[in-house]
Formats: C-alpha cells, sequence, structure tokens
C-alpha cells in the first residue's frame, strides 16, 4: 500500500510536471482543447480494468477511455481504487469521470452516461458439482456473494433474488470465498468472471449455463452528473475511435484469439493441415452451397422485383398518360371557356394563359405572356391613365393575404395599348396548405358597362320623367281638387238653385191654387151680378113694361144683352182656363169621322142644306179625343159663321203627311182675313171682326192654339179677305199611326 | 112661414137675389107649393133634420124637393148634399143643384153623391126660369108625397 500511494505520488507529480511543460510549451492551443482530466480505475476487473505487473492500470475500458480522451484532445490522469471508493469520488467531484460504469437506473441520479460501447451479460458462479441451482428462481435462499457497490449487488437486491447477500469490497475476495467453501454462488459479469478465475488459477469454480437477462449491462464512460462538456467530449472521443478501427484494434487486443506462445511451428502446421483445412475445404463446401442456394434464391427475388418494376412502370405509364389526358382535358376546358383565365406564381409572373384570355387582351400566342410580370403587362394603369402600383393591386393583395379578389371596378390593358372595362375573380392556388400563385378569371364587361351606363341614364332620366309627370299629375290634380272645389261650389249653386226652383214651384203651386180660386170666384161669383142685372131687368121689364116707354125698354133690353157678352166671356175665359189645366189622356181617334161628326153635331139644318162640304176620311191618330173635338167644333163653327154671308159655302177639310207630321186643313171661302195681321189671330180676345159682322169673343182660336200646343203641334193660318181663310194644324206622328 | 111641416120646396141659396130670382121662377111657372128659403148649409141641416131652431118640426114630413146652391156659407152644398143622400130618412128627397159653377169637379162629385139634377144658373133669366120649369116640375110630380 505504501509503495501504491508512493507510485501515485509520483505519477501526480509528473502529470502536474508534464502538464507545466504542456502549458509552457503550447500556450497558444485552447486551454479547453487540452484539457487534463483525472480518472480512477479498479485493481480487478478484469479485463476491463486492472493492474499490470507495474501497477500501472491497464484493461479494455482503460485503453478505450485513453484513446478517446486523446481522440477529444484530454490529457489523463489515472488513479487507482477500488470501485466502492471511486464511485463516490466521482459523485463527489474528486475525480472527473470514470472508465467502466455500468448503467442502471440507481445511477442515473448521480452520474451522466456516454454511449454504451460494451454490452455484458452477468452469470451465477458456482462450485463445481453444485446441482441444484438452474435458473434465477433457485437462488432464492442461497448465501450469494457481490462485490459491494458493483452493478451486480444493485441487481440481486433490485430483484431481490436472495435474503442472503454476502458483500466483498471485491470479486478476488468474493471468488477466494467461494472456492474455500463459503456461501453458495457468486454473480457477477460472465466475463469479468472468467478472465478473474483463470487469473486466481481457481479451476473449482465454474459458471453456470442459464442467462440472467435482468442482468445485461450496458457499460459506458461516466462522468459527474451535470458535467456535459465532460460528457460530449468523450462522446466525441468514442466516436472517433469506433469510426477508425482503433476501438476495434483495442477490442482485438483484450478480447481476441489468445495466441499460445508456447505452441511449436510443428503443432501449428499440423493444426493447420489437419484441423484448419479441412475445416476450411468443408466450410469452402458449404460456402458454395449456401452461396449456389442464394443465386437461385437472389435470382427468383430479382425476377420477382423486375416484375415488379415492370408493374410499377405500367402503372406510371398509366398514371402518366391520366395525367396527360386530364392536362389535356384541362387544357381544352381552360380554351373553350369565355372567360379569359390566367394563371400567376407568387411574385405575379405568368405561368398560363387561356385562349379566351389572349383574344381579350389581343395577343396572339401565349409565350408573349407567360413568364412575364401580368401587372405590367396588363394591369399597369387606371382608367385614367395614371400609374397602378402593385401594391394597390387586389390581385396581389389577395394572394399575399392567401384570400380571393372580385372587382368590377377596373381596367386591364391590351397588347395595343387599349384598355378595356374588366370584372375579374382571382383565387389563391394551394399546394399542399401552401399557396404557390393565383388563379384569375377575368371578363371584358365593356358592352356590359355602357348597358349599366345606358340604363343609370334611362333611369335618371326616367326619374326625370317621373318627376316632371308628378309635377304635371300633382298640378293636374290642384287642378282637379281646384275644380273639384268649383264643383262643390256648382253643386252648392244647385242645390240653392235647386231649392230657389223648389220656392218657385212653390210658389207656383201656390198661384196655381190660386188661380184654381180666382177661377172658380169667377165662375160663381163674377156671374152671380150679372145674373142678378139680367134678372131683375127681366123683372123691370115684366112689372113696369106699361109705364117704360120705348126708349126705356131699349136701354133694358141693352143692359141684358151687355150682361149675357160679359157672361159669354166669362164662359170663354173660364173654358181657356180650364183646357190649360186639363190633364190630356192620349186615346186614339180618327181625325176624319171626329171632324165628320163635329160638323153634324153644330151645322144647322139649313147651313146643311146651304154648304159645300167635303171631309177626308182618316187618319187615325193619338190625342186626347175631348180637347181635339173642342179644336173641331172651334174650326168648323168660325168656317160655317164667316162662311155665312159669302155666296160661295164651301169647306173642305183635308190632311197630308210631312216629315212626320200629319197636317190638317180646313179651307172655306169665306171672310177671310188681313194676313197683315195673322200673328193677331190666335191671341185670346183679339179679333179681326167686328162684332156686329161676326159674333166672338175673340177666344175660340187661342183655345185651338193652346190644345195644340199642348199636344207638342202648331197651329197657323192663310187668308184674304174676302178670298176665304186656310186654318192649318200639325201633330208629331209616330211610325204606324195614319 | 107658420107651419114648417107643410113646406113642399127647401130653397138653400145664401144669395138673396138669387133667392128671389128663383121663388119668381117657380111663380112664373105656377108652382104655388109651400117654399121655404134658408141661407146657409147648416140651417138647411137643421131643418131637414128638425134640429136647432126646427127642432119641434116633424121630420116624418120631408119637403117634395130641394133647390141646393153649392156655395154656401157654414157647410157647403155638397156636405148638405152627402147628408141627405147618406141619411134613409131624407135619400128618397130629389135635390136639384142650382149653381153658377160649371166646374166638372162639382158636376162629378154631385153626381157621385147622388144628386137627381144639376142646373148651371144661366145669366139670361129667361132660361133661368125655363130649366126650374122643366125640372121642377119633374121632380115635383115625380116625387108625390104619400100623404
Amino acid at each position: 500500500m505504501i509503495m501504491n500511494l508512493i507510485i501515485k505520488h509520483l505519477v501526480s507529480i509528473g502529470i502536474l510536471v508534464s502538464c507545466f511543460a504542456e502549458l509552457t510549451g503550447e500556450v497558444t492551443l485552447n486551454q479547453w482543447q487540452r484539457d487534463t482530466i483525472v480518472i480512477a480505475s479498479e485493481p480487478d476487473y478484469p479485463p476491463y480494468c486492472m493492474l499490470d505487473e507495474n501497477n500501472e492500470p491497464v484493461g479494455f475500458s482503460v485503453d478505450l477511455f485513453r484513446a478517446s480522451a486523446d481522440a477529444a484532445g484530454l490529457e489523463v490522469k489515472i488513479k487507482i481504487g477500488v470501485w466502492s471508493q471511486i464511485k463516490e469520488d466521482l459523485a463527489h467531484g474528486r475525480i472527473d469521470a470514470l472508465p467502466l460504469v455500468g448503467r442502471t437506473p440507481e445511477r442515473e441520479d448521480l452520474y451522466d452516461f456516454t454511449m454504451p460501447y460494451i454490452s455484458l451479460h452477468g452469470a451465477v458462479f458456482v462450485r463445481k458439482g453444485t446441482d441444484d441451482i438452474n435458473s434465477v428462481e433457485d437462488l432464492k435462499g442461497k448465501e450469494i456473494i457481490v462485490m459491494r457497490g458493483d452493478n451486480a449487488e444493485e441487481f440481486v437486491r433490485r430483484e431481490k433474488i436472495s435474503d442472503h447477500i454476502i458483500t466483498t469490497a471485491t470479486f478476488e475476495e468474493a471468488f477466494r470465498q467461494l472456492a474455500a467453501g463459503e456461501h453458495d454462488a457468486v454473480v457477477i459479469q460472465r466475463v469479468v468472471g472468467l478472465t478473474l478465475l483463470d487469473e486466481l488459477r481457481i479451476k473449482s469454480v465454474v459458471p453456470l449455463g442459464f442467462q440472467i437477462p435482468q442482468f445485461r449491462q450496458d457499460f459506458c464512460f461516466a462522468v459527474k452528473k451535470g458535467d456535459e462538456i465532460l460528457l460530449e467530449r468523450l462522446n466525441e472521443g468514442l466516436s472517433i475511435i469506433i469510426a477508425n478501427n482503433a476501438y476495434e484494434t483495442i477490442r482485438n487486443k483484450w478480447f481476441g484469439p489468445v495466441v499460445h506462445t508456447g505452441m511449436s511451428a510443428r503443432q501449428v502446421i499440423r493444426i493447420i493441415l489437419f484441423v484448419i483445412l479441412p475445416l476450411v475445404m468443408i466450410l469452402i463446401i458449404l460456402w458454395i452451397i449456401f452461396l449456389r442456394h442464394e443465386v437461385v434464391r437472389r435470382t427468383a427475388n430479382l425476377n420477382l422485383e423486375i416484375e415488379h418494376h415492370q408493374m410499377t412502370m405500367a402503372r406510371l405509364e398509366d398514371n402518366q398518360r391520366t395525367l396527360k389526358e386530364s392536362e389535356e382535358q384541362i387544357r381544352l376546358l381552360l380554351n373553350s371557356t369565355a372567360e379569359g383565365i390566367f394563371g400567376i406564381d407568387n411574385s405575379g409572373v405568368c405561368t398560363f394563359i387561356n385562349n379566351s384570355a389572349l383574344d381579350i387582351l389581343g395577343y396572339l400566342s401565349p409565350e408573349e405572356v407567360t413568364d412575364s410580370d401580368v401587372h405590367k403587362l396588363i394591369h399597369h394603369s387606371h382608367t385614367d391613365g395614371s400609374s397602378f402600383s402593385k401594391e394597390d393591386c387586389l390581385i396581389f393583395n389577395a394572394l399575399r393575404d392567401g384570400g380571393k379578389a372580385y372587382t368590377d371596378s377596373e381596367v386591364l390593358w391590351k397588347k395595343d395599348g387599349s384598355p378595356f372595362e374588366a370584372e375579374y375573380f382571382s383565387y389563391p392556388i394551394r399546394n399542399e396548405d401552401k399557396i404557390t400563385g393565383a388563379v384569375v378569371t377575368f371578363w371584358d364587361i365593356t358592352e356590359r358597362k355602357k348597358a349599366e351606363r345606358e340604363l343609370l341614364a334611362l333611369k335618371n332620366s326616367l326619374e326625370q320623367i317621373i318627376e316632371e309627370r308628378t309635377a304635371e299629375l300633382n298640378s293636374q290634380v290642384q287642378k282637379l281638387n281646384r275644380s273639384q272645389t268649383a264643383m262643390l261650389y256648382l253643386v252648392e249653386d244647385l242645390n240653392s238653385i235647386s231649392s230657389e226652383l223648389k220656392e218657385e214651384r212653390r210658389k207656383l203651386e201656390y198661384s196655381n191654387s190660386e188661380l184654381e180660386a180666382f177661377t172658380y170666384s169667377v165662375s160663381h161669383d163674377l156671374r152671380a151680378p150679372l145674373r142678378a142685372i139680367d134678372g131683375f131687368s127681366k123683372f123691370l121689364m115684366e112689372d113696369y113694361y106699361e109705364r117704360l116707354d120705348d126708349e126705356g125698354k131699349r136701354y133694358i133690353n141693352t143692359i141684358r144683352a151687355n150682361a149675357s157678352k160679359m157672361d159669354q166671356l166669362i164662359l170663354d175665359m173660364l173654358n181657356l182656363s180650364r183646357i190649360s189645366r186639363a190633364t190630356i189622356s192620349m186615346t186614339e181617334v180618327d181625325m176624319g169621322a171626329i171632324a165628320e161628326s163635329i160638323y153634324m153635331e153644330i151645322a144647322t139644318e139649313e147651313e146643311k142644306q146651304q154648304f159645300e162640304v167635303s171631309i177626308e176620311k182618316g187618319p187615325v191618330v193619338k190625342c186626347d179625343a175631348a180637347l181635339i173635338k173642342q179644336v173641331w167644333q172651334n174650326l168648323i163653327g168660325n168656317a160655317l159663321k164667316y162662311s155665312s154671308r159669302s155666296d160661295l159655302k164651301r169647306i173642305e177639310i183635308g190632311h197630308r203627311k210631312e216629315n212626320g207630321e200629319v197636317i190638317w186643313s180646313i179651307k172655306d171661302q169665306g171672310a177671310g182675313f188681313n194676313p197683315e195681321y195673322k200673328h193677331k189671330l190666335f191671341g185670346v180676345f183679339q179679333r179681326l171682326h167686328r162684332s156686329d159682322e161676326f159674333e166672338g169673343t175673340g177666344v175660340g182660336l187661342a183655345i185651338i192654339q193652346r190644345i195644340i200646343q199642348r199636344h207638342g203641334g202648331r197651329v197657323w193660318a192663310e187668308g184674304e179677305i174676302n178670298r176665304g181663310a186656310t186654318f192649318s194644324f200639325a201633330l208629331r206622328v209616330e211610325d204606324g199611326d195614319s | 112661414m107658420e107651419n114648417m111641416n107643410e113646406v113642399e120646396i127647401l130653397i138653400v141659396e145664401d144669395n138673396p137675389n138669387d133667392a128671389e130670382m128663383a121663388l119668381r121662377a117657380l111663380k112664373n111657372n105656377n108652382l104655388t107649393n109651400q117654399v121655404l128659403v134658408v141661407g146657409d148649409g147648416e140651417e138647411a141641416l137643421n131643418f131637414l133634420f128638425a134640429k136647432g131652431k126646427y127642432s119641434k118640426r116633424n121630420q116624418a114630413t120631408r119637403p117634395k124637393m130641394v133647390l141646393l146652391d153649392l156655395k154656401l156659407p157654414k157647410v157647403d152644398g155638397l156636405e148638405v148634399l152627402r147628408k141627405i143622400k147618406s141619411d134613409p130618412a131624407t135619400r128618397m128627397i130629389p135635390v136639384i143643384v142650382l149653381t153658377s159653377s160649371k166646374e166638372e169637379s162639382d158636376i162629378v162629385e154631385s153626381y157621385r153623391l147622388g144628386v137627381n139634377s144639376y142646373i148651371v144658373k144661366p145669366v139670361d133669366f129667361d132660361k133661368f126660369v125655363d130649366a126650374v120649369r122643366e125640372l121642377g116640375l119633374y121632380w115635383l110630380l115625380l116625387n108625390q108625397n104619400p100623404s
């Protein structure tokens, strides 16, 4: 031990000296690259970590660590210590790394591990002749020795392999105890155990054949937890030596075929001749068989693969054809649409354009447009010619935002430099969620816009017309309102006129009743005094006849004659009044027959002898029989009366039809009249003859005129003095009368 | 007139001149029967139905003839005529309307009420006398009192 300590101190001094020498000699080198680290190795964990004859640390892990550290540019100083001690040293940072640490869950909290450089399986070592342990389960109840702190101890305790666990400082001690007949088994890495037993020349201890799967161990370099820089450099060094075959060399050094240096050349040749050559030949034959078998298999595989490739090719060709057809169809579709369509990439360069777009824009071939900046080509200016920057372009804004765009209020520019009004849509083209460009569909809407403008103009003019019409209508309405007002006034006037008329009518009715009262009064009261005058004149004449002389008698007669005349006047007047008021009742009357009967009635026998009378028969007309009789009485009476002094006594009564009228006339050859006064003929109390010539009151013709007028007809007279007169009256007749 | 029961001719006339002329016409025609002249319709009815100042009169004795003017004070002639012709006791008395009215309505109404004759008083007294004679004689002779 003292020797070891001295050696350690010498080594330490040496390290310090060499470090200093290196530091002074290579001050320009990077401090990081030329670090010196201190590690510790175990003395007895062959063939990984152990000591050689000079007590220098050696072994697979130690060599590997040195090589890795060297590759990573690290200087390594190795201390020697028992495992449980050096494990603690690393945990507390007293050393920088350990070359051989099995990676277990228990150690993850204390250390960081490099990539594993070897995996070892554990094994159970027992004394020869032990036959009651055939599996891990059989260890239950056995006394098991493990090295203190070794991953074997961790394993047996973790898996609770046995209740009786004995620990030793080293595996050497463990094996010696087992070989001495103490305890039942040692658990250790198989390789380590075998190597150690060989070194110790212990033949009585052997490993058991079964595997311990839970005790398969990955071995790594370990650093203190959190020392990532060193870990990285060690990993790097490990990678380098694996890559440059240094690892292989080291592995071969420690695990390669053992050359028994004690073997003679002859032995070697014999071995070669009798063992190796036949073995090699068998191997070659087997190899050839294997190769042939392999060729057959590979050929079959190749055929399969060729077939597979051919199918793939056919499928690919099929796909290509379909793709071509689709493309053709798309191209046809694009070129068959009336809309102009072009595509742009993200920078606005045209990628395709259809025929309609070319036609609209005035280009001859797609090559004129594709690969050009579309905005500069067809969208460069506004309608007024001012520049249209790309930043304001809807298509590019939409493209940037990944959205759509639509407008119908911009112009596009043709090849010849003329603009046209266009409507366009822009939709983004997406390829696996990435926008790779946009497709723009557009139309020339010049005509539509024109139509819209015309419509607008029409609408405006219509609105104007409507306004004008409305104004006209309003004025008409106002006029109408005024007219209505006027009408209302008119109605009011009419109402007032109507009430006036009513009043007048009432007055008229009143005067009619007054007239009737008057007439009644006249017929009763006016005639009463006349009766008295006449009556008492008569009494005077009768009672005082003797006392009156002739003159007195004449006076009395004159009184009586005048009374009589006045009575006649009153009667005629009453007659006229009665005719005016009488109700007319129309019946069918044979006029000829009436005239005839009247003549027969009023003419005296003497007159009938004297007169030559001709009365035309018919016709039958509708009239008031009683009143028409009165007409004929008066007319025939007049004719007789005024012919009384004439020599020629002839009366002709006839009729004729003219313009829907029947005209009757009665012609005599009597006294006639002065036509100068004929307008007076039909007046009341008008007479053209003196009473002493022809009696009369002058009411007869007035009565005739009144009756004919009440029938809606006319009456007139022609005549000359002493040449007779013709009186005519006309009545309107309906067709069918006559 | 002392004995109202002997009245053979009743003249209902408000105009005394007319009444006098009627009496004279009767006289001229030698109709000297007992004649009573009353001046209005009411008195005529009182006489005929024995009312008022004629209440003591024996209603059973009836005049042989009534000469009736239409235009009368108080109760007019047509009303008097209607009363006479609607009462069975007086219905048989011949009534001659003597009036100056030639109005058709008067004539028609008189006949409707049952008048026996209708005379329009002529202004000419001679014609009046003629008419009275003709009708008066006719009705007086026709209507002999049963007694």
